[in-house]
């Protein structure tokens, strides 16, 4: 139990330091205090950061190269109905978590949407300027809404995997 | 039959509201200031507990155009007309298409949690509201969200937005707004010029109650509709009359009302968007091709024959206007600068000012 208790201390640590590369001292204490296979396990969870993150507004974030690419879930795009315009911020915009960063227009209403983490604007997905449709048609993948840095990757603990997102869902139901 | 709201020492409205302990509370705007309206409209929706409470709030304005979140106002109205008429632009934060509004039109706005949101369920507050005051009506919603008259004509459009927790949808509801008005200010005279991915209104067919039935005014269908809305959810509120302007009782609604009155949002919020058209200035034609961002001109290219002006003298023009406001106003202004900087023969300066017209004829 310490073990694991140890490798997840150690492994937010580790993302942590993944986008500082300035500060190897933070990377060589982790580095002493473990055993090599522990290691290995470690780089092997580093890069599941690949995966999806959810918040409970129903964006998700997929963090990759210590760039968190944003979008909204599949939960999302079907209670929107068919998105006719995306509202994104401009490239260089800061967002603090939660705070609102846009908005989509479908037939439901105008939307708005929340930052999953901290950070700051790199890129908005242009596609969508022309077909709004791709929010809809492919959530996950070229309908991702803008990407960003990561100024505070604790934030992303702080979200739900893809298992707890899909509890979270079915919890609203009831 | 109303309730007038006066402020009590520390207490806002939302915390009135808490004290009144209702869970559905009408209210009635004593403003017919359009800016004032959708900011009491923002404040309620950011800062009035609406988990397990509903609002409605009755509204009316003098004459306005009023454009949906990501509309084109070029596209959608003529602005021109609207400056000569002395009809004010406003952008409401939710989507939807663009309106005419002036007393004789009823706008209403339900305030409710984003699980209670329900278009059709506060239509039906409406059509029932109407049916009950004259049985014989034929007023039915459609898929759309529209409330139509006779199976024809459209009387009322809806909008809506969705925020954190909470959600409004507003509508509005044609008794005897003036029809030569509205008509002619929702028809733009540039349409066709302009290239964008800007939401589109779709233009119906419309009619007011008062047409079918004169004895209908405004006042008495207001009444109708609170009185429907305690009937449909079970609630027994009265009408309380709130001024917007009131801001020891709503703290931040005066900067809420300030920020839709500026021209970066009204006409700065326009989703990008081209120019492309032939403007004939002295029977010599002339290509236009603007881009413009955040209402802003972003690149402005005149295809003039040298002949007519001097091709320096056309960058220069074209340069005044890159950066500034799609706005006839500073365009206006800029050329003149332009022109008073230069010195330029009375022909080209008669020219300049000719083809400044025919770039502020599109604005």
């Amino acid at each position: 139990m310490a073990m694991c208790a140890a490798l997840r201390c150690v492994s937010t640590n580790f993302s942590a330091a993944l986008p500082l590369l300035s500060r190897p001292a933070h990377i060589w204490t982790c580095q002493n205090s473990l055993r090599p296979n522990i290691l290995r396990t470690l780089y092997t969870s580093s890069r599941l950061s690949g995966a999806l993150k959810f918040t409970d507004k129903h964006e998700w974030v997929r963090v990759e190269g210590g760039v968190g690419t944003v979008g909204i879930s599949n939960f999302a795009q079907e209670a929107l109905g068919d998105v006719v315009y995306c509202g994104l911020p401009e490239v260089g915009t800061k967002l603090e978590q939660m705070e609102e960063f846009g908005v989509l227009e479908s037939v439901k209403a105008a939307s708005e949407l929340y930052s999953p983490l901290t950070g700051e604007v790199t890129e908005i997905n242009t596609d969508l300027a022309d077909n709004p449709g791709l929010v809809n048609k492919a959530c996950h993948e070229d309908g991702w809404l803008v990407k960003m840095t990561i100024e505070k990757p604790a934030e992303l603990d702080e979200l739900m995997d893809e298992a707890a997102y899909e509890k979270f869902i079915k919890s609203l139901d009831s | 039959m109303g309730i007038r709201m006066t402020a009590r020492l520390k207490s806002t409205l939302s915390t009135y509201f808490d004290e009144m302990g209702k869970a559905g509370i009408i209210l009635k705007s004593a403003s017919a200031g359009i800016f004032e309206n959708l900011a009491l409209e923002d404040w309620i929706h950011d800062h009035v507990d609406l988990q397990n409470r509903s609002i409605l709030l009755l509204w009316r304005n003098s004459p306005v155009v009023v454009i949906g979140r990501h509309q084109n106002p070029w596209q959608e109205c003529n602005l021109p007309l609207m400056r000569r008429l002395g009809i004010p632009l406003a952008r409401r934060r939710s989507g939807g298409g663009t309106v005419f509004h002036d007393f004789g039109n009823i706008n209403m706005t339900f305030f409710t949690s984003k699980k209670k949101y329900d278009r059709h369920r506060n239509l039906k507050v409406v059509t029932s509201a109407l049916k009950a005051l004259r049985p014989d009506l034929d007023v039915s919603a459609t898929d759309r969200f529209d409330i139509l008259l006779n199976g024809q004509h459209k009387i009322s459009g809806t909008a809506a937005k969705l925020g954190r927790t909470s959600a409004y949808h507003h509508c509005t509801l044609l008794c005897s707004v003036d029809r030569s008005i509205l008509s002619s200010v929702l028809k733009s005279n540039t349409s066709e010029v302009i290239r964008s991915n800007a939401t589109l209104s779709v233009p119906s067919p419309v009619k007011n109650l008062s047409d079918v039935d004169p004895t209908l005014d405004a006042d008495t269908i207001m009444e109708a509709i609170a009185s429907q809305f305690n009937n449909e959810f079970g609630f027994d509120s009265p009408v309380i009359t709130v001024d917007p302007a009131h801001e020891a009782l709503m703290p931040g609604i005066h900067k809420m009302t300030n920020d839709i009155k500026m021209w970066e949002w009204i006409y700065g919020k326009t989703p990008k968007f081209s120019v492309c058209t032939s403007l004939v200035v002295d029977d010599v034609n002339i290509k236009l091709d603007m881009d413009i961002k955040s209402g802003t001109v972003e690149k402005c290219a005149v295809e003039i024959p040298e002949d007519w002006l001097p091709p320096e003298t056309v960058n220069e023009f074209t340069s005044a206007l890159n950066g500034s406001k799609y706005c006839p106003n500073e365009a206006a202004v800029l050329v003149a600068a332009f022109m008073r900087t230069r010195s330029m023969s009375a022909d080209v300066a008669g020219k300049i000012h000719r083809l400044c017209e025919g770039v502020l004829s599109v604005m």
